[in-house]
Formats: structure tokens, C-alpha cells, sequence
């Protein structure tokens, strides 16, 4: 568990001359030396006074700082001369040599307490660093540990309040929605009753930068980063509350909120802490998101393992009564029923139907894979005229290869090609007089392999030209029992559009549609 | 074609039997039928039948097994019947040794022609190199390494030859992309598979009356080519 800090992280007792009790006890100690070296003065060399003197110069300093020492010094420098020097009693002095035993403890006195001080102030901050790093592994062990994301955060924002000794510390993170919510606040006692309104939160997210509060409840957003808090809480007198943004890697998670009841008063330690924590803070928040990303994207794959599921299931269960209903028919056939046929066409229909649905629902869903291959454009216009013989009838589907004999290549997705192409027959098809032919022409355009369907039907007006693609579009001047559910432009185009093509549609000269299915080409080098 | 033998169907769907007893009456002696994968198993090597018919959606095991386990010893032609699964399924299917498959819903003369072509096949295969093989118009003599059409001398490259003579050796048969990359390019050749559709496009256009409208190579979407064996 972590606790409030031991030693807060403002510079301790750099004036010892602030505790009267340890300078009086140094003066004591001078003066009992002084009386002690006076009694001795006949028998004893000044060399050994002088380093009786330096001994407590030297122990004020190590125990009390630098201060107490260089008046320690100072002090046993005049108490020498006045009561230990020939003539005594006087600052005056006879033997020059004396002089110098006088200057030569002045000195080495000032240098030893100036040393002393810079050890104890390294010392310091290595302990104080060390205290940080503790706090911070602390931290990281628990927060990594915390079951649940949002269990992270809390100990950060505990941790935060109490080292910086503040009331209140919330941490706020942005949501999907663009809403940001408070995840964890640790207070204690009092909140300022100013909470900041959610459009600066997110103007603190956007801008990256620090707002500020006086003791009154409005809030300043400032044009400063997070990195010159101490300069902001210098020029902004008397603030009472900090908004800090949450980054990781740039991107803006959320918010810190510190309240306190004192003016907010940061030394450097204290920014770098914050800083740290912050980030800890942010990474609290990332992970919280990623957590929930995780959820969803394992949502997503149930359901689509459960639409896949019910995809082949509902294939499966069709599938099989439609078989015994073709051979039903077929057998209904031979007894010369001519509604045999009927029946077969029929069921040849849902079975077609029951396709449609299925393969929108997958591609709406992005489920269906894509298997680039190269292929030779007639071979797609051979399987597509293939596939629509039967629903052809009596009607005449003229193909052109490009007449200079050249065999265009594309690099596409085969069945995916000749479903486009076999829709867009189809189309023509049902949509144009029965007794006009259908032609579909292959070129090779720059980049493109295109596979155009013409058609004498009555075309397509400019406002249903950006509607035939859409799912269920079926133009109003059509009989109710004309062709399908009116999927086949979109799956066609949805088709293309997967492997990087597009389906268009063209009002032909003379009357009548184009469809053009446009596909991306491949060059082969000479084959043999 | 006079009838002989015996057919097995294996499929859990007893109308599905039925539909298929039904469509092979007359093409063979009886029709015997297994409703699981073990039952099919036994069954085929019991009455060793000339012809199977399997399902793939079996409920004790999967139809990968059923085929495998089959085609390890016996050369009798099956047929797989596919309602939901992918093409991916049906390649491996058939490089585990079926020789044919056919998708719900199906009509019985549809199935009847796939039937007829691989008994045809089955019984066509002890037949030597010798005969030249023959169909619409087309002759092409393995032996001597000669191409015409309606009497006209063609000229074949390399590669469209070792197309031509694969698909002829198995005539009637669905063979997948990876079959016949492995017996024309014999592993070899690295780049020329990815160009097998091309291949294939450039054989047509010479062997075909029209290369749109094919009626000896057929194409079977993502799964490979078929060979139309010549009628009798």
C-alpha cells in the first residue's frame, strides 16, 4: 500500500539558525572550550588550539549545516584571538605568525563547512530520488497488477493527493461519445466546490495545455503545457485548483484535477512527480480503452462466429429441401406436368434469393475474403455466361473480346469477378424487352480490365441512377414480380468495390443502360 | 451405356437418398445407402461399389475422413455433394481424392451427367494412350503429339500441351489448380503457376469453337477445370 510521503518535497531546513536550542548548545560548547583552552593557554601550542576550535567547527556543520558552521567559525576565530593570543584581551596581535595560525583556521573552517554542505545536499537528493523511484515502482506494480483497468487508476490518483499534500485528486478520462467522465478521485475534506464544466476539460484535452483556478470557481484555460506548471503557478497568484492534460504519445486521454485549500505552491521535485504520475495516469486511461477496444473487437467476432454459424445453417437447411423439390419436379416432368417446370424455375429462384441475402449480410459485414489471382478476362465472361444460361432463355447474350485479339489480364478476385458480372447480366436481363439482345464487351482501359453490359431496356433516369445501387432499390416502373429482392447491383458493386474496382452505370446512346464493371488489370510479360 | 455394378450413397438426409437412388436408376444395377461416414465405410468395402456418392455434412465424421479413408483402397470414382461448404473445402476434397463434386440444390439431370461421366471415366481409364481422343471436332493424338481441329493442323506451345495432355489423362474429372500446377510444372517453374488462367485462356482460344462460350475446358469457379469427356 502506498503512503503519504515521509518527507514532503520541499527543501528541508536549509536555516539551522531557525532551531535556537542547537545554536545555543554550539555556543555552549564554544565557550566551555574557550574557558577550557584558557585555563590550558600556558602549556599548549596554538596549532592544538586551533584544531580544538576547527573540531567544533566542524561538528556544528555536519549536524546543523553550513550556516552554523561559518558562525562557529567566525565566533571561535575572534574568541581565539580575544582570549588565547598574546597580547589577550585584545583583537590585536604581537607575533605575526600568530596571524597566520589565525587566517590558516579561518579558512581551513569556511572550506570544511562549504564541503560538508555540499555532501549533505547530494546526499539529500539522492535520497529523495531514491524515495521517488520507490514511490513510482510502488506504483507500477500495483497498477499493473489491478484485475481490472479501471482499479488502476485510484491508487495513482491516492498517491498524487498525498505526496503533494493536496485535497482533492481526480483523474477524467475521454470517452468515445466525446463525453469525458471521471474514473478515480481521492479526497480529503475539502473540494473547493468548483468543479471545471466538461467544455474546458475538453478544451485542457484538445490544447494540450494547463488551466488554473483562483479562489473564486472560475477557470482560467492558460497557453501553457503541463511542463511549465511551475511558471504558470508563479504568474497565476493564489491558485487554488489545476487542470492538467493527459497525453500518451500525443494523443489527448483525459484530464488530472488537483484541488487544494492553500495556494498551490510547486518546487521542481514536485512538477517532475506530478509529470511522472500524470503519464502513469495517462497510461492508466490508455489501458482502460484498449480493454474496452478488446471487448468489442471479441463482441464483434461472437457475432460474427454466431452470423457465420446461422449463414451455413440456414444454407444447409434450405439447401436440401430444394433438392428433393427440383427432383420432385424433375419426376413431375416425365408424367409430361408442365408445371414442373415452373416449380424448378422457382425453386432455382429462392435458392438464388436465400444467396443474395446471405452474401450482402457478409459483405455488409466485411466478412467476405478476397483471393487476387491473375486471370484472363474471358475466362470471367465465359464462366458468367455459363452461369446465366438457364435464366436466359430464348434471349441472345452477344459477347465481344477486343477486336485487335489482344487477351486482357486482370489481377482479381475470380468468383467474386464473375458473381459482379453475372448480376449485371441478369440485370439486363430481367430489366430489358425480351425481345432485344444483350451484349457484353470486354476492354482493357489504362489501369483497368472493364466489362461492359449493354442493354435496350428504358434505361435509368438521374435520379435513380444513384439509387439502383443501393440494397432493395427496385425502380417503381417495375411489375412487383420482376426478377429478385433487388440486391444484385449492390452485391455486384460491393463485389468490385472489395478488390479495388467499381461498378458504373451509363444511359447508352439510342436508349438503353451500361453497366460498366471495372476492375484493376494486371500486365504479364510474353507467355509460352 | 449398359448398366453394371453397384452405387453407394452415403447421407444423413433420407430425401437426399432418395433423390439420388432415384437419379441413378438405370445407369446402375442397385443403389446401396449408408445414412453415416462408418456405415458408408463398411459398406463400401463389403459390396466394393462402382460409383460414391457422399455427403460432406455427415453427422459421425467429417467427409475429409470418409474420402481419405475410401481412396487409400479403392479407385471407384466419388462424387461429393456440397451444401455449405466453401471452396476451399472442395479443393481439399478434391486433392484428398474425390473425383467430382455438385452443390445443393442440384437437379437429377444435372447429377445424372456428373454420374455417367465418371463411370465413363472409371471404365475409360484402363484404355491406352492409342486412341486419340475425340470431341467436337477435335482430335488430338497423344501418341504422336498432334492437334486438329476439323481437320486443320494446331500448334500447341509446350505448356499448352502438357495442359491439354493432363486434362485428357483425366477426362471427365474436376481437377483442382494445385493438381494441375503439380503435373504440368512438376513443382518446378516458380512464377508460370500464377499464370495457369492465363495458360488456360491462350489453350482455349485455340482448341475452342468459342473461347467464351467453352465447351471442352470447363471451368469450375475456385476450384479448378474439368476436361468434357466426349459423349457416346
Amino acid at each position: 500500500m502506498v503512503t503519504g510521503s515521509r518527507h514532503p518535497l520541499t527543501d528541508p531546513a536549509e536555516q539551522p539558525l531557525r532551531r535556537p536550542r542547537a545554536i545555543a548548545t554550539w555556543l555552549l560548547i564554544a565557550a566551555v572550550a574557550t574557558a577550557g583552552l584558557w585555563l590550558l593557554r600556558g602549556t599548549l601550542d596554538k596549532a592544538h588550539m586551533a584544531l580544538a576550535f576547527l573540531l567544533i567547527v566542524l561538528g556544528g556543520s555536519a549536524l546543523h549545516g553550513r550556516l552554523l558552521g561559518l558562525g562557529l567559525a567566525g565566533l571561535c576565530f575572534i574568541a581565539f584571538n580575544y582570549f588565547l593570543l598574546s597580547p589577550y584581551y585584545t583583537l590585536h596581535i604581537a607575533d605575526p605568525l600568530d596571524w597566520g595560525v589565525l587566517v590558516a583556521f579561518l579558512i581551513t573552517g569556511a572550506v570544511a563547512a562549504q564541503l560538508l554542505h555540499r555532501a549533505q545536499r547530494e546526499a539529500r537528493t539522492a535520497r529523495e530520488r531514491a524515495e521517488e523511484i520507490d514511490r513510482l515502482s510502488v506504483l507500477g506494480a500495483e497498477t499493473l497488477n489491478a484485475g481490472r483497468a479501471e482499479d488502476a487508476v485510484l491508487p495513482i490518483a491516492r498517491v498524487i493527493r498525498t505526496t503533494l499534500r493536496v485535497a482533492v485528486c481526480e483523474v477524467w478520462m475521454r470517452e468515445d461519445s466525446g463525453r469525458v467522465k471521471c474514473l478515480a478521485r481521492d479526497a480529503a475534506g475539502h473540494d473547493g466546490d468548483a468543479p471545471p464544466d466538461e467544455d474546458l476539460l475538453i478544451s485542457v484535452i484538445n490544447g494540450g495545455v494547463v488551466a488554473v483556478r483562483g479562489t473564486g470557481p472560475a477557470w482560467t484555460v492558460t497557453g501553457d503545457a503541463p511542463a511549465d506548471l511551475q511558471a504558470v503557478l508563479r504568474r497565476h497568484r493564489d491558485v487554488r485548483g489545476v487542470v492538467l492534460p493527459l497525453t500518451v504519445r500525443g494523443r489527448g486521454l483525459g484530464v488530472l484535477r488537483l484541488e487544494s485549500a492553500e495556494p498551490l505552491r510547486f518546487d521542481p521535485a514536485a512538477v517532475r512527480f506530478t509529470l511522472a504520475l500524470s503519464y502513469y495516469a495517462a497510461l492508466g486511461i490508455e489501458r482502460i480503452q484498449l480493454a474496452a477496444e478488446a471487448d468489442r473487437v471479441h463482441a464483434l467476432q461472437e457475432a460474427d462466429r454466431l452470423r457465420e454459424a446461422l449463414v451455413a445453417g440456414v444454407s444447409h437447411d434450405l439447401r436440401t429441401p430444394l433438392t428433393t423439390i427440383k427432383a420432385l419436379a424433375f419426376e413431375l416432368r416425365d408424367t409430361g406436368d408442365d408445371r414442373a417446370t415452373i416449380i424448378e424455375e422457382e425453386a432455382d429462384r429462392l435458392n438464388a434469393l436465400v444467396a443474395d441475402l446471405l452474401d450482402i449480410s457478409r459483405l455488409r459485414a466485411g466478412a467476405l475474403p478476397v483471393s487476387p489471382e491473375i486471370v484472363a478476362g474471358e475466362e470471367v465472361l465465359a464462366s458468367a455466361l455459363q452461369r446465366v444460361e438457364g435464366a436466359r432463355g430464348e434471349r441472345a447474350i452477344r459477347a465481344t473480346l477486343p477486336p485487335d485479339g489482344s487477351i486482357p489480364v486482370g489481377r482479381i478476385d475470380f468468383s467474386h469477378t464473375v458473381r459482379a458480372l453475372v448480376n449485371l447480366i441478369e440485370n439486363a436481363l430481367k430489366y430489358s424487352n425480351p425481345g432485344s439482345a444483350v451484349e457484353v464487351e470486354l476492354t482493357r482501359e489504362k489501369d483497368h480490365m472493364v466489362f461492359s453490359v449493354l442493354d435496350r431496356g428504358p434505361g435509368v433516369t438521374a435520379d435513380e441512377a444513384r439509387r439502383i445501387f443501393e440494397p432493395f432499390y427496385r425502380p417503381g416502373s417495375l411489375p412487383p414480380d420482376a426478377g429478385r429482392a433487388g440486391l444484385g447491383l449492390a452485391i455486384a458493386l460491393h463485389l468490385a468495390e472489395i478488390q479495388g474496382g467499381t461498378v458504373e452505370y451509363l444511359p447508352r446512346p439510342g436508349g438503353g443502360s451500361i453497366f460498366r464493371l471495372i476492375v484493376p488489370a494486371a500486365d504479364v510479360a510474353h507467355i509460352s | 451405356m449398359a448398366p453394371g455394378g453397384a452405387a453407394l450413397v452415403v447421407d444423413d438426409e433420407p430425401q437426399i437418398r432418395r433423390v439420388v437412388a432415384n437419379s441413378l436408376r438405370g445407369i446402375v444395377d442397385r443403389v446401396l445407402e449408408a445414412s453415416t461416414g462408418r456405415a458408408g465405410i463398411d459398406l463400401a468395402a463389403a459390396e466394393r461399389p462402382v460409383l460414391i456418392v457422399l455427403d460432406l455434412g455427415l453427422p459421425d465424421m467429417d467427409g475429409m475422413g470418409v474420402c481419405t479413408e475410401i481412396r487409400s483402397w479403392s479407385d471407384a470414382p466419388i462424387i461429393v455433394l456440397s451444401a455449405r461448404h466453401s471452396d476451399g473445402e472442395k479443393v481439399r476434397l478434391l486433392d484428398a481424392g474425390a473425383d467430382d463434386y455438385i452443390t445443393k440444390p442440384f437437379s437429377p439431370a444435372e447429377f445424372q451427367a456428373r454420374a455417367r461421366a465418371q463411370l465413363r471415366r472409371a471404365r475409360g481409364a484402363v484404355d491406352s494412350d492409342d486412341t486419340p481422343f475425340t470431341a467436337g471436332g477435335l482430335v488430338v493424338d497423344v501418341a504422336r503429339r498432334t492437334v486438329s481441329r476439323g481437320g486443320a493442323p494446331i500448334h500447341l506451345t509446350p505448356t499448352e500441351w502438357d495442359l491439354l495432355r493432363v486434362f485428357i489423362r483425366h477426362a471427365g474429372r474436376t481437377l483442382t489448380h494445385q493438381q494441375i500446377i503439380r503435373e504440368v510444372w512438376r513443382g518446378g517453374a516458380g512464377d508460370a503457376q500464377s499464370y495457369l488462367r492465363v495458360h488456360i485462356a491462350n489453350l482455349r482460344r485455340k482448341i475452342e469453337g468459342d473461347p467464351v462460350r467453352p465447351r471442352l475446358i470447363i471451368t469450375e469457379p475456385s476450384v479448378g477445370y474439368r476436361l468434357e469427356a466426349p459423349a457416346d
